[in-house]
């Protein structure tokens, strides 16, 4: 991929609406070869629209949207062809296998052979003439990626790939797409793990309320934000009040959360978290007390969503119920 | 990253027939791995074959009068029924969603799912006449090339139907509920569960608003000579005008995505498409097609007085015409030496009959039609005397149900095809004979019942 060619996905000011309701208003995004970009948001921020768009499977109210520079209202099939999209695992008929659905695929792409290939790349080779219907979970995300990396496509678009997953099946997913973007590819994913974006994403874009609120990678997401690292603690007494307010008057340590003092546990936020653990040590030592438990935990993307949406992040589980 | 990579690619035009074959196979092979299609698209279809042979198990041959109504049944299921069930289920699932990502031409795609219910439809009837055939003796068609044309065109009708039930509807709960709506009002008021000559007059009208009717008379040319107003072509004509409606509104309506509800669009869309069956019902009206049909054996005597208002006269031929001439009212004693000997060995001609009027009606009418047909240069005034003749020889009551009959059973009674007695030697085609023979019965009617005046 040469340096000049275009993103593999462009989106210049992308606006949808439903009725008078906006559900993107007006978002900017590319994806470049070798890279994997994550878009994150709550349900209803508007990710779904974003993903149906760039497909054509919606037409937008304003904005051009490119597929390798190709536009895809205006030549929706020449631009697809540069794509491989999984965004509902379960889009298959019920008594198809997955050699039939491979098989395909690839006819469709006008490629004779190389279903065999991708049930083995896939460990699908023992499900490969079983019916979709006695598929596993992860079986039919595998095959699901299987279809969308099948005719070899420069961007992968991925609708929350991973949920439903275990652990296992997750990682071999996460190194199938490291291998799409260490051979030159572009993916273009959805989830709903801060984790799993923040370990596998180049770049991740915050989607609140169908508008872009930052793009950028993870740690610079994270350093944006200026969130504190969190430290946690627990002492074998309780601490005294003035203890508690000199600590959190301390440099660039805050004290959190009034009723961990009853339980005995106590957390800190601080951007500095070698001195706030220095003067905590100090502190206990002077008090003649112990500590029980620590843990420090660096800021995160969850840290950084909440403060730039000003909204706690929601698993999909937790949306669902 | 190139995606051509993959090594071989075929051409558009190739491609487009490869995921054309390979979606007509896939379609085919899942629908033969679900018990309940398999029972639904064959086994359904021979339980109605039993059915319909022990419903009308006095036919002679057997079934061959039902044929055409049994074979739109099954292809009115399979085509407007199971196929907008089969799309909704998968567009239900996403998988049309994930075909409208292919970078393929959508007509391949929606063209293979349409050609494989057609191999299912056609496998359907294959084994439903395969099996009348050999359990009942049911004759095979006639005329197979009628009967092809006649089973294409219902199936491609049908089939649009369907591709509209598909677009209208949000689920497959819904699909039944609008198949419904189409499936039940053409089997029981549209002649194709229930015999046409059984229903009342306004129905009967009312199914010349629905292609089951026109689809049940050119499949049934397929297996016989079917005589009445709405013939062949017109049948054929009707099917495809509906057909090319809901085919063109349900291709242009197709929905990829369970998440786009129908609309005014879509609503809108049915109301064109209906407006081509009210327009074929319509143009049926207008030319006469919708004259109520009697069952068979129907005695002539009981014809009713509003089975004979209920025949209409619209465009029949003029009485100058080439066809049916009809001359004005003759002067008497005639001057023609050769009218007036016609006119005076008519009793003698049909004295074999004059135990029954409707016999003799029909004789006197197809003398007048054997005139026509045989283009005797007085044609017109051989029809006037047959008239004259009637009127004075018949009361006007019986005359009416006799006219009548011809009218509403063309095929029934017997037909003279020549006249030697009065002249008339040269043998006349008897189908040609009881085809033209209702519309002198309908200018005599027209007559009497005051609907058609004298020039």
């Amino acid at each position: 991929m040469s340096a000049s060619s275009p993103p593999l996905a462009c989106i210049r000011g992308l606006v949808k609406r439903y009725g008078a309701t906006p559900a993107v208003a007006g978002i900017d995004l590319a994806v470049h070869a070798g890279e994997i970009v994550g878009l994150l948001g709550q349900n209803g921020a508007g990710k779904t629209t974003v993903f149906e768009c760039l497909l054509g499977l919606r037409t937008a109210d304003a904005g051009e949207i490119l597929l390798g520079g190709i536009p895809v209202r205006q030549h929706p099939r020449a631009a697809l062809r540069s794509v491989g999209a999984q965004l509902q695992p379960s889009a298959l008929q019920d008594k198809i296998t997955p050699r039939e659905a491979l098989s395909f695929h690839l006819a469709v792409h006008g490629i004779r052979a190389g279903a065999d290939e991708l049930l083995a790349r896939f460990d699908l080779v023992e499900k490969a003439d079983a019916r979709f219907e006695t598929l596993s979970t992860g079986q039919r995300q595998r095959l699901a990626l299987a279809l969308a990396l099948a005719h070899r496509p420069a961007l992968l678009v991925l609708d929350e790939p991973t949920t439903g997953l275990d652990p296992q099946t997750r990682r071999a997913l996460h190194e199938i797409l490291r291998a799409h973007r260490a051979s030159g590819g572009g993916v273009f994913l959805s989830t709903h793990d801060l984790d799993e974006a923040e370990r596998l994403c180049d770049r991740v874009a915050i989607l609140h309320r169908g508008r872009l609120l930052a793009i950028d990678s993870p740690s610079a997401l994270i350093a944006r934000a200026g969130e504190a690292t969190r430290i946690a603690f627990r002492t074998a007494r309780l601490l005294p009040p003035e203890a508690l307010a000199a600590l959190a008057a301390s440099r660039g340590a805050a004290r959190e959360g009034g009723d961990s003092v009853a339980s005995g546990s106590y957390e800190l936020r601080t951007t500095n978290p070698t001195n706030a653990l220095a003067m905590l040590s100090r502190m206990v030592e002077a008090e003649a007390n112990s500590l029980t438990q620590l843990q420090l935990t660096p800021p995160s993307l969850e840290d950084a969503f909440v403060a730039l949406t000003g909204e706690q992040w929601t698993t999909s589980a937790e949306a669902a119920a | 990253m190139d995606n051509l990579r993959g090594g071989r690619r075929m051409t558009t035009a190739r491609l487009f027939l490869a995921v054309l074959l390979r979606q007509t196979a896939l379609t085919l092979r899942l629908n033969f791995r679900t018990p309940l299609a398999v029972t639904y698209g064959y086994l359904l279809p021979v339980v109605f074959l039993f059915a319909f042979a022990g419903i009308f198990r006095t036919g002679r041959p057997p079934l061959l009068a039902e044929i055409g109504q049994l074979l739109t049944i099954t292809i009115l299921g399979s085509a407007a029924l199971g196929l907008p069930t089969a799309l909704v289920a998968e567009r239900e699932r996403g998988v049309w969603r994930r075909y409208r990502l292919l970078p393929v031409s959508p007509a391949a795609l929606v063209g293979g799912a349409l050609v494989a219910r057609f191999v299912i439809v056609a496998g359907a009837v294959a084994l439903q006449l395969a099996l009348a055939h050999v359990v009942f003796g049911t004759p095979w068609p006639e005329n197979p090339a009628v009967f092809a044309a006649a089973f294409f065109g219902t199936t491609f009708a049908f089939l649009g139907i369907g591709l509209l039930i598909a677009a209208l509807a949000d689920g497959v709960p819904a699909v039944q509920a609008l198949g419904q709506c189409v499936f039940l009002p053409m089997i029981l008021l549209g002649g194709v569960g229930v015999p046409l000559a059984v229903l009342p007059g306004w129905a009967q009208r009312l199914a010349g608003f629905m292609p089951g009717r026109y689809a049940v008379t050119a499949l049934q040319h397929g297996f016989e000579t079917v005589r009445g107003p709405i013939g062949l072509g017109f049948a054929l004509a009707a099917i495809a005008v509906v057909g090319a409606a809901v085919t063109a509104i349900g291709l242009l309506l197709f929905r990829w995505d369970n998440s786009f509800r129908a609309g005014r669009r879509e609503y809108f869309g049915t109301a064109v498409a209906l407006v081509a069956w009210v327009g074929v019902g319509l143009c049926a009206a207008g030319t006469g097609r919708l004259q109520p049909t009697l069952p068979p054996g129907h005695e002539w005597r009981e014809i009713t007085d509003a089975q004979i208002a209920a025949i209409t006269y619209e465009n029949l031929p003029g009485d100058d015409e080439l066809v049916t001439r009809l001359a004005p009212p003759l002067a008497r004693p005639l001057t023609s030496a050769r009218l007036a000997a016609i006119d005076e060995r008519l009793p003698a001609w049909v004295a074999a009959e004059a135990n029954n009027s409707g016999e003799v009606i029909r004789h006197l009418v197809g003398l007048a039609t054997i005139a026509d047909l045989a283009q005797d240069p007085q044609e017109g005034e051989i029809a006037r005397l047959v008239f004259d003749y009637l009127r004075a020889t018949l009361p006007e009551p019986q005359l009416r149900r006799g006219l009548a009959w011809i009218v509403l059973r063309p095929d029934d009674g017997t037909m003279p095809t020549s006249a030697p007695a009065l002249g008339f030697r040269r043998e006349i085609d008897e189908n040609a004979l009881r085809n033209r023979a209702p519309l002198y019965a309908q200018k005599f009617l027209g007559r009497l019942t005051g609907q058609l005046r004298e020039r």
